[in-house]
């Protein structure tokens, strides 16, 4: 068995009355990408603030690369790389005096790292204007510079895609995922579900500081749900004939939802049963789950 | 601690503070030697009113033991407030702009990084000093005021170099409060009331036992009434000066940083 990039037992962090995160168990392997996943304020960036030893947990323990985390223990950042909530720079220095400043603080030494991480973040053009001047986008991208400098084996990335353009994030998506090919573990946060989709392995559901879910995105596909979604004119009619051929239908924004197998299974059947009755129905659609409706079922909004 | 360092002095270098700093500081030498002007001629400082009264204040004679116990006394003052905000600028930048969440999780300790703050607080606070005793020199000697002797001239400068030391020391806990309170207001907050405790606490005759009054006192700049303060004043302030760069240190290494 191997030791886990990120191991996090029963981990919990309390101010005052407030329950911030609540026995959250964490486990990520090498070369996964984990996604946190939660609503403003559920919890997922006082997560990541304990996992980098920034918050110490009231209760539960962390251990990051096989090391545990403690006041005081810093060798182990050498090889993680992160970007917390809104990326931030010195604003007088240039974006290139700011991955300097980076790499000094990680004991990189000479140029070349500072000058392949701008080219591979595709920041050339911006290299000496001052990093106070940058755009959101920018700026996020100097934030996630910081965090790939030195090619780190770990990387914790808070919501990595903010503020970018769509091909930005798709670029940071194609990135992410050529860093996995190369063994490198991503746990990172996002909002942004669709992208979370196409990127993680493996996602984690966080709401009110618990974490309520775990699954694979393999498995997404069976956590999905499909809903044959009928409308119609004559509402009453509809739910009387529907009734009496055996379905249940549940009232959506002015039409029904079956979820029972034989409607999935035979759609055609319900729209003989609506047509004979002398109410057809004028559309008709088998609809499925994507991750937002997974997500917003899992958190119960 | 090599590279925080350097980090550090680059961070300082491209800010445009420490110019205002030493703009600050040319001011306290400049505005010396203008009383120092006037006081060579008694008449013009009588006909320019209230500028001559103040400068008689400083002891009333223009001559080097007078100008250079001047400077003393402006730099335990002004000194408390430049190199305050000095400290300020250098840690509550960190929270203010929210760079500080890229300080915490790195190779380099967090308490080489604030040892190098505040290794680079006491040589920018140094080089505002012999800027200051450069100053006073350059502009002593263009005045052509009396009273130069070996031993005048290494009594003022000493003194001088000894309330900037201790104004430095007792800066250290503006720079926890920063820390502490996230930001440069709460450093400013603390940094006024130890001015004006320090003045209040000297007016009543306890300044000798009260640090941040140490300096002055020792500069003369409260009166020759008021006691000198011995090596127990010194100890305070050296005392203060530990406490607050320890406090810093274990601030930054214990505290829950979730902002």
């Amino acid at each position: 068995m191997t030791t886990p990039v990120i191991d996090a037992r029963g981990v919990t962090k309390r101010y005052g009355e407030v329950t911030a995160v609540d026995e959250v168990s964490l486990r990520i392997e090498a070369g996964e990408i984990y996604a946190l996943l939660g609503l403003n304020g559920a919890g997922k960036t006082t997560t990541i603030r304990m996992l980098l030893g920034m918050v110490r947990p009231t209760s539960g323990g962390v251990a990051v690369l096989g090391a545990a985390v403690r006041p005081g223990m810093h060798e182990v950042w050498r090889r993680v790389g992160y970007l917390v909530e809104t990326p931030t720079a010195y604003p007088e220095l240039t974006v290139s005096e700011n991955l300097a400043v980076a790499a000094r603080l990680r004991g990189l030494r000479g140029r070349r790292h500072v000058e392949d991480v701008i080219a591979r973040l595709r920041l050339d053009t911006y290299a000496h204007r001052r990093a106070g001047t940058l755009s959101l986008g920018n700026a996020q991208r100097l934030g996630l510079a910081k965090a790939l400098l030195h090619k780190p084996d770990l990387l914790i990335l808070d919501e990595p895609a903010n503020g970018l353009d769509p091909a930005g994030v798709a670029e940071i998506r194609d990135l992410l995922l050529e860093l996995q090919q190369q063994g490198v573990t991503v746990l990172l946060s996002s909002h942004i579900l669709t992208e979370v989709a196409r990127l993680a392995s493996r996602i984690g559901v966080i709401h009110d500081g618990r974490l309520v879910r775990e699954i694979a995105a393999d498995d997404l596909a069976e956590h999905e749900r499909q809903r044959l979604s009928i409308s119609v004119r004559d509402h009453a009619r509809a739910r009387t004939t529907l009734q009496a051929a055996g379905f249940w239908p549940d009232s959506v924004n002015g039409g029904f939802e079956l979820t029972d197998p034989r409607a999935l299974r035979e759609p055609e059947a319900v729209v003989a049963v609506l047509a004979a009755a002398g109410c057809p129905p004028h559309r008709v659609v088998v609809e499925q789950d994507d991750l937002e409706t997974f997500f917003l079922r899992v958190v119960g909004s | 601690m090599i590279g925080a360092l350097a980090t550090e002095f680059l961070k300082a270098r491209r800010s445009r503070v420490p110019l205002v700093t030493v703009f600050a500081f040319t001011v306290v030498a400049l505005v010396g030697g203008l009383f120092m002007f006037i006081l060579k001629d008694p008449d013009r400082a009588r006909e320019l009113g209230l500028i001559g009264t103040k400068a008689a204040l400083v002891g009333g004679t223009a001559d080097w033991p007078t100008y250079l116990a001047f400077l003393a006394q402006a730099s335990a003052i002004g000194g408390m407030i430049v190199f305050g905000l000095v400290e300020i600028w250098v840690f509550g930048r960190e929270f203010s702009q929210h760079t500080a969440k890229d300080l915490l999780a790195l190779p380099t300790s967090r308490v080489s990084i604030v040892a190098a703050k505040f290794g680079v607080v006491v040589v920018w606070c140094l080089v505002l000093a012999v800027q200051l005793l450069v100053l006073g020199l350059v502009i002593g000697t263009v005045l052509g005021l009396p009273g130069w002797s070996a031993p005048v001239l290494a009594t003022g400068l000493g003194r001088i170099a000894g309330v900037a030391a201790m104004t430095v020391l007792l800066t250290t806990p503006v720079a926890f409060a920063a820390c502490a309170g996230r930001g440069y207001l709460p450093g400013v907050g603390m940094m006024i009331a130890a001015v004006f405790c320090a003045q209040i606490i000297a007016a009543l005759g306890y300044g000798q036992y009260f640090p941040w009054s140490v300096p002055a006192l020792f500069s003369g700049l409260a009166g020759p009434d008021q006691p000198v303060p011995g090596p127990f004043g010194v100890l305070l302030v050296i005392l203060v000066g530990v406490a607050g760069a320890m406090g810093t240190a274990l601030w930054w290494r214990q505290a829950d940083h979730d902002r």
